[in-house]
């Protein structure tokens, strides 16, 4: 087969002949292709590497994530996104031996550092996991837990009111309101998940990171929730990692591609599912690796 | 999947699969006979151990007591008036000695006479003081009361049930002969045995009770469940939740473990030295004994409450952390409920491993005869296996089923506790 | 950027997505096959050669539904993405720029049956041998860019269809003064022009063909005249 070569950013037009694109390959150099920053950027990621013990698990990340934005993390198991999703809001944390270096910023205040109280951070980057995990209390406590321990709700009034909002944007109030003193558990794996999704947005988060959200529900459910966090980028930011392609394509305005620990494109998702500048990303979502 | 073995077509391959079905189903049915002859064995030995004990226990529960008329004459007591000094000096014994030789008026000589008071307990007389003292109109008046029989009277009148002689031991002829015929005129029955329960240790088998060694028990136990279990709790939550892992805290670990298997007359050993000698704290008292048994059973609660808290869900952590509750908020609202079940059964079993220990608290003095039932945890008290352990040394043949029926007791109240172990671990772990 | 089609990780995509393209290229082979047949007998007069183009353009029908079938199920059951997503939507693409090239060549077996008919005045047979000529060798040379990614060829074959125009042009201008000189010899004429009308939209087509080859191999969209697109990139 022959061969028609670009360099990896695409620089290059058709008429010119095979150059330099034996770097794209070796990942270990190179940098990331595509548009990782953005002019409004709600989050400033900038060389950011994460350390577990001795091994590094991320290398030299930067990312902006726009305000209003969804972007789409996506890469094979164990590429890094959810490790550097997860720096986000700082839940690395409570993992021993986790290191994370470099300039991580939220509306320009640096989220690490010896001052920074991972309290109010986590309230401002809230966090949605893989699997559906109410605490073991009624549907309002679940919601009603974030801005009781936060103190946000001054009266009983208005955390019911806070609890009926949240429900609602999360598109799951008409469902449950009539029982809203039953257990969350008791609800089915797409309404655990908006249960979440509630509790989450509760404590009126400005970002939502989202680790791979659906991976555990029925495609309806699925659909149901992809659906909701298109509601919901009108007002929040979220960063989203997902397994599913079509997911990411379907949800995000900007995708993210992960490859052992690097960040190798950042583009717009049209641009990263019908034409992909990488050869990496190309081979990801084309389903070529092997 | 046509060609998974190249050498064997597929109608060899499941032909071998038939044949090596065969031994595979006899290998199950012996592995699951093998169990079940296990588990009825297990059965056996309990029932074979229960039925032991409770035949031989169940005779404690009654004690025989005769029947006599009984006068509180002055000139016999030796008093003209009720009042605390008169009825220390009484002599009531020579009211029971006279209403018996009423009894039996053909009684003459001295070794007969003898014979014949050693029908009644020893203890007598102080019922018959506590009678006068609760009502000091009956001076001088004639009542009829039953008082307890002596332990060789009653352990005859139990054995007759078994054989026509029955045990005689040092019961003489005519002694037999003598308590034949209350029995035969309803002067000698076998009444419920109060005693067992409202008295003290006693020399004498008809006046031993196992009071003071349920509420010794219950005093040690207090303090060991009230020091262990918070104790162990907060070591479990901080290694589990807050330490570091290091070789420190896996040294911590290995000794924790260790110490679980450390055997418990060691910790006696311990207490001996630092609670009693080193600080001088009272010798036989549930106290010291509730803080050895609290070191011997801290590694088993700090074992099973750390595994407890390891089964809780990993995303209910993530869940709380994720909203921004601190380290300790999301424990005490999320973790702690979810691992509290677990906790709990550990610490009840814990207890009930302190409740059955003899070893340690034999070597801190609680093994001293005590008569008087404890009123707090500072004072001299004993605890029912070690109780069970004095019994089971005495001579006096009553003794036998006492120490039966203090077994009984013993076991029912770690039935009780393995039982309430259950019911709140059922109770607590709602599913959500 | 490389194009390789066999290296998916399941089997059975690689074969589809070979398959397609394999179908598309023997269609193409079919309908170059029309169109040089169609050439050939309205310069040999040869009205059984017509005929049998005309019988065979049913064949061509069949094939275009055939991969469109074919692409619909990958779409479906593979949702491609990227270079997969794109050789697919080329392939149906180029089906359709197939289907009407037979369908032209059919045209052209028509006229030349027409032709043969009235009786031979070869007047403007020189233009239609040239313009055939040169949207033939496009052709060829458009599906031959396919089968090798070739987007260098593809956008040299792309500029030839503006050299094809220029002649079309050229001879519709002097067919149409050779009609006003003998007005008797319009109707034969215009069925010439009917012929260089179908050539000059083969030419068009040809152009597409080579557009999809930049769309498979790039990722970019030139048609309309979005050149740039590629450029800018």
């Amino acid at each position: 087969m022959d061969t028609m070569t670009l360099d990896a950013a695409g620089q290059t037009a058709a008429s010119q002949p095979e150059s330099a694109e034996r770097e794209a390959v070796d990942t270990n150099t190179s940098k990331t292709v595509g548009k990782p920053f953005c002019d409004d950027a709600k989050m400033r990621m900038r060389n950011v590497n994460v350390f577990y013990g001795e091994t590094q698990a991320i290398h030299d990340i930067s990312l902006d994530i726009g305000c209003n934005e969804v972007v789409a993390m996506i890469g094979p198991s164990g590429c890094g996104k959810s490790t550097f999703l997860r720096c986000l809001n700082r839940m690395n944390d409570t993992i021993e031996d986790c290191r994370v270096e470099g300039e991580l910023t939220l509306d320009g205040e640096p989220i690490y550092g010896q001052k920074v109280d991972v309290v109010p951070l986590r309230a401002r980057v809230g966090m949605v996991f893989q699997k559906p995990n109410p605490f073991p209390k009624s549907i309002y406590e679940n919601v009603a837990y974030g801005p009781k321990i936060h103190g946000i709700a001054r009266r009983r009034a208005e955390l019911d009111e806070i609890v009926e909002n949240s429900l609602r944007r999360a598109g799951l109030w008409n469902e449950v309101k009539d029982r809203l003193d039953q257990p969350g558990t008791g609800l089915s794996g797409g309404q655990q998940q908006r249960l979440c999704i509630a509790r989450a947005i509760a404590v009126s988060p400005e970002v939502i990171l989202m680790d791979e959200p659906c991976s555990a529900l029925d495609p309806i459910a699925t659909a149901r929730i992809e659906e909701l966090i298109n509601e919901l980028r009108e007002n929040y930011t979220i960063a989203i990692v997902t397994h599913s392609m079509q997911q990411a394509a379907r949800v995000s305005q900007r995708t993210a591609y992960f490859h052992l620990g690097r960040l190798v494109e950042v583009n717009d998702t049209e641009t990263v599912f019908t034409n992909p500048q990488h050869e990496l990303t190309e081979a990801y979502i084309t389903g070529r690796f092997g | 999947m046509t060609d998974t073995n190249r050498n064997l077509t597929q109608e060899q391959v499941r032909q071998r699969i038939e044949q090596h079905l065969a031994s595979r189903h006899r290998k199950e049915k012996v592995f699951r006979g093998l169990g079940i002859a296990s588990v009825a064995f297990g059965i056996l030995a309990v029932l074979v151990l229960f039925t032991d004990i409770i035949s031989k226990g169940s005779g404690a529960f009654v004690q025989s007591a005769i029947q006599l008329e009984v006068t509180y004459d002055p000139l016999v007591l030796g008093i003209d008036k009720v009042d605390e000094e008169s009825l220390t000096w009484a002599n009531f014994t020579g009211v029971i000695r006279e209403a018996l030789r009423e009894r039996f008026p053909k009684v003459q000589s001295r070794s007969e006479k003898r014979e014949l008071y050693s029908l009644v307990s020893s203890g007598a007389p102080f019922t018959l003081r506590k009678r006068l003292q609760s009502d000091p109109e009956l001076l001088g008046k004639t009542q009829t009361v039953w008082l307890t029989a002596d332990d060789d009277v009653d352990t005859f009148v139990k054995s007759l049930s078994d054989s026509k002689e029955g045990f005689r031991g040092r019961t003489s002829d005519q002694k037999a002969e003598w308590i034949q015929q209350l029995i035969d005129s309803g002067e000698l029955k076998k009444r419920f045995n109060t005693t067992f329960f409202t008295q003290g240790d006693s020399r004498e088998p008809e006046q031993a009770g196992i009071r003071a060694a349920l509420l010794g028990s219950f005093f040690t136990l207090l303090v060991t469940l009230v020091l262990s279990f918070p104790i162990g709790v907060a070591a479990a939550i901080y290694l589990e939740e807050y330490a570091p892992k290091n070789k420190w805290t896996d040294l911590i670990e290995v000794n924790i473990n260790n110490l679980a298997a450390v055997p418990s007359i060691v910790f006696g050993l311990l207490g001996l030295a630092i609670f009693i000698n080193f600080f001088e704290l009272p010798r036989s008292a549930p106290l010291v004994g509730g803080l050895v048994l609290t070191l011997m059973t801290l590694p088993t609660i700090i074992i099973s409450s750390r595994a407890a808290l390891k089964a809780v869900p990993p995303s209910i952590r993530e869940a709380a952390l994720g909203l921004g509750a601190s380290r300790m908020q999301t424990i005490f609202h999320h973790v702690l409920p979810l691992a509290m079940p677990g906790m709990l059964t550990g610490a009840i079993i814990g207890m009930a491993q302190a409740l059955g220990e003899t070893a340690p608290l034999l070597m801190i003095g609680m093994v001293a005869f005590i008569v008087d039932v404890p009123t707090g945890i500072t004072d001299p008290a004993t605890v029912l296996p070690v109780q069970i352990f004095l019994w089971a040394d005495s001579p006096e043949r009553a003794f036998v089923e006492r120490t039966s029926a203090a077994i009984m007791v013993l076991l029912s109240f770690l039935i009780a506790m393995n039982t309430a172990a259950v019911l709140l671990r059922k109770k607590l772990e709602r599913r959500w | 950027m490389e194009m390789h089609f066999d290296q998916h990780i399941s089997r059975q995509f690689n074969e589809d997505l070979e398959s397609i393209k394999t179908e598309m290229l023997e269609m193409g082979g079919l309908v170059a096959r029309q169109v040089a047949d169609a050439v050939d007998a309205l310069s040999n007069a040869d009205s059984e050669l017509a005929e049998k183009v005309l019988r065979a353009e049913e064949e061509i029908d069949k094939r275009e539904m055939a991969l469109d079938e074919h692409a619909t199920l990958i779409i479906a059951k593979r949702q491609p993405a990227a270079s997969d997503l794109r050789m697919v939507m080329s392939v149906t693409r180029i089906a359709r720029d197939l289907e009407r090239i037979g369908d032209e060549a059919s045209k052209v077996a028509k006229m030349a049956i027409a032709l043969t008919d009235e009786g031979s005045s070869p007047r403007g047979y020189t233009e239609i041998r040239h313009i055939a000529n040169a949207v033939r060798k496009m052709l060829n040379d458009a599906l031959d860019a396919y089968t090798r990614f070739d987007v260098i060829a593809a956008m040299r074959t792309l500029t030839e269809d503006e050299k094809v125009d220029m002649d079309y042009r050229t001879a519709v201008r002097e067919l149409i003064t050779y009609m006003m000189e003998d007005p008797r010899s319009i109707s034969r004429v215009i069925n010439v022009l009917w012929i260089l009308r179908s050539l000059e939209r083969i030419g068009d087509h040809a152009k597409n063909i080579c557009e999809q080859v930049v769309y498979l191999v790039e990722g970019a969209d030139i048609r309309h005249g979005h050149e740039d697109k590629l450029k800018t990139k």
